[in-house]
């Protein structure tokens, strides 16, 4: 291939690519939780996507990018932090939340970014993840099956467990 | 339905993913039991606002210019007969990269003004970019786009030049070993064009030299490669989102000089250039 054909193929790469930049970055840096860890790893996600991108024919590029650097995240995951993967889930669904914290008291503290933040970071990556792509990126739970690789029916169920963990997290804060 | 089943469905509901059966059904427990009602609307409640407080990590600014960079490495790359820096793109490397980049946030106040501009610049050239496609560019005009990307990356990743050195006895033969041609080197610190150093860029599908002068406190990419024998062209000079570009061509050497310096400097730039090539 010549360099100018190849120079094009950037061309048409960043033009379907960069504009989910910021959704990469964010999904990166939910999972990773320390901005030069999202930060390189956004940018070998996007190399590892141009590289393969005679591969995409699908109409959903975000969701494409995404599952790029959801494993790129991964691979650095479980290089670095084998223990953030072993982190066991806990079962139970408490919809109700922490005993001791009234639901009105949590919908009180709801919208403080820091506190969920914090509670978000305590949560497992699965959980973080699905909660960046619903909440943030306002995926269908079609679209989360894709990119999280996981059976279209587990996404409710996934989703509920890391809301009730994420309430639960929420409460025990509160509580504090 | 069980409020059992109810609250199984509740997230489902809450995301308007369920099927049109379910989605009835449990809209209709919740009609009839106020226990559910009550915790449907609770738990929506708080997931709504849970969802727009949580801090949405927007990409740095840089990042955008470092991906492209990369990408631009990665093609430089592939072409065997490419001598460009290099960067490969898996993981270890990544982190030489990184520490690249670390050492430019390390001196980054020097740069900053400079990486403004360049980004500001750059998201030009992105703009730029994406309506040729449509019009097919002159050859000038790609090459143009080319040209200032190389400069402004120079700029930007920190990576000015291979070799710092404003003696052109050093700058000369370090280029020589690494070119299959032989670029005059010249300083012109007399003239107000101190030679900062070289460096190899890759260009219009070769290896270039790339000549690096400063004009206060601007800095002038001057790109050289071989002319095809018996080309004979006008200068030329483009304008193009806040840079100059001056380009000519003598009997053996095409130039290009790139800068966000006056129309007038250049000018000058090319002038004293000229002046102390040394005689053939
Ligand atoms: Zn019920």
């Amino acid at each position: 291939m010549t360099q100018r054909r190849e120079q094009e193929d950037v061309g048409s790469f960043e033009e379907v690519m960069l504009p989910h930049l910021d959704a990469a970055h964010n999904l990166a840096r939910w999972l990773l939780r320390n901005d030069q860890d999202a930060q390189d790893v956004v940018q070998e996600a996007y190399l590892r996507a141009f590289k393969s991108f005679a591969g995409f024919h699908g109409s959903n590029g975000r969701a494409w990018l995404l599952t790029i650097v959801r494993n790129t995240s991964y691979t650095l995951l479980k290089k670095n932090r084998a223990v953030d993967l072993t982190t066991t889930f806990d079962e139970e669904i408490h919809v109700a939340g922490h005993e001791s914290v009234s639901p009105a008291t949590i919908l009180e503290h709801s919208e403080d970014a820091e506190l969920i933040k914090e509670a978000m970071d305590e949560l497992p990556s699965e959980f973080r993840e699905i909660l960046a792509l619903r909440h943030q990126e306002g995926l269908s739970y079609k679209e989360i099956s894709e990119i999280a690789q996981i059976p279209p029916g587990t996404v409710m169920s996934r989703l509920a467990r890391a809301r009730a963990k994420l309430k639960e997290y929420l409460a025990a804060r509160m509580s504090k | 339905m069980t409020c059992d089943e109810a609250i199984k469905l509740m997230d489902g509901y809450l995301d308007g993913e369920l099927d049109p059966i379910a989605n009835q059904t449990i809209e209709q427990h919740l009609r009839e039991c106020q226990k559910c009602d009550e915790a449907y609307k609770t738990h929506s409640a708080l997931i709504r606002s849970i969802g727009k407080a949580t801090p949405y990590y927007k990409a740095p600014s840089g990042l955008r210019e470092r991906i492209q960079a990369s990408l631009r490495e990665e093609i430089a790359e592939r072409s065997p007969r490419s001598v460009s820096r290099n960067i490969p793109s898996l993981f270890p490397s990544l982190i030489q990269s990184k520490q690249s980049e670390r050492r430019a946030v390390l001196f980054g106040t020097q740069w900053n003004w400079l990486a403004l501009a360049a980004a500001i610049v750059l998201a030009a050239i992105i703009a730029f970019n994406l309506a040729p496609r449509l019009r097919r560019p002159g050859a000038d005009q790609f090459l143009a786009t080319q040209l200032i990307a190389s400069h402004v990356r120079s700029l930007m990743a920190n990576h000015l030049t291979d070799v710092a050195s404003s003696d052109q006895h050093t700058v000369k033969p370090w280029l020589d070993a690494k070119l299959d041609f032989a670029p005059v080197v010249v300083d012109l610190s007399s003239e107000g064009f101190p030679l900062v150093g070289g460096r190899l860029d890759y260009l219009d599908n070769r290896p270039v030299a790339a000549l690096v002068y400063q004009r206060r406190k601007h800095f002038i990419n001057l790109f050289v490669w071989p002319a095809e024998s018996g080309s004979v062209s006008a200068d030329k000079r483009i304008t193009r989102q806040g840079y100059q570009l001056l380009h000519w061509v003598d009997s053996d050497f095409n130039y290009w000089a790139v800068s966000d310096v006056s129309d007038n400097d250049l000018q000058a730039f090319k002038q004293v250039f000229e002046k102390q090539l040394p005689r053939r």
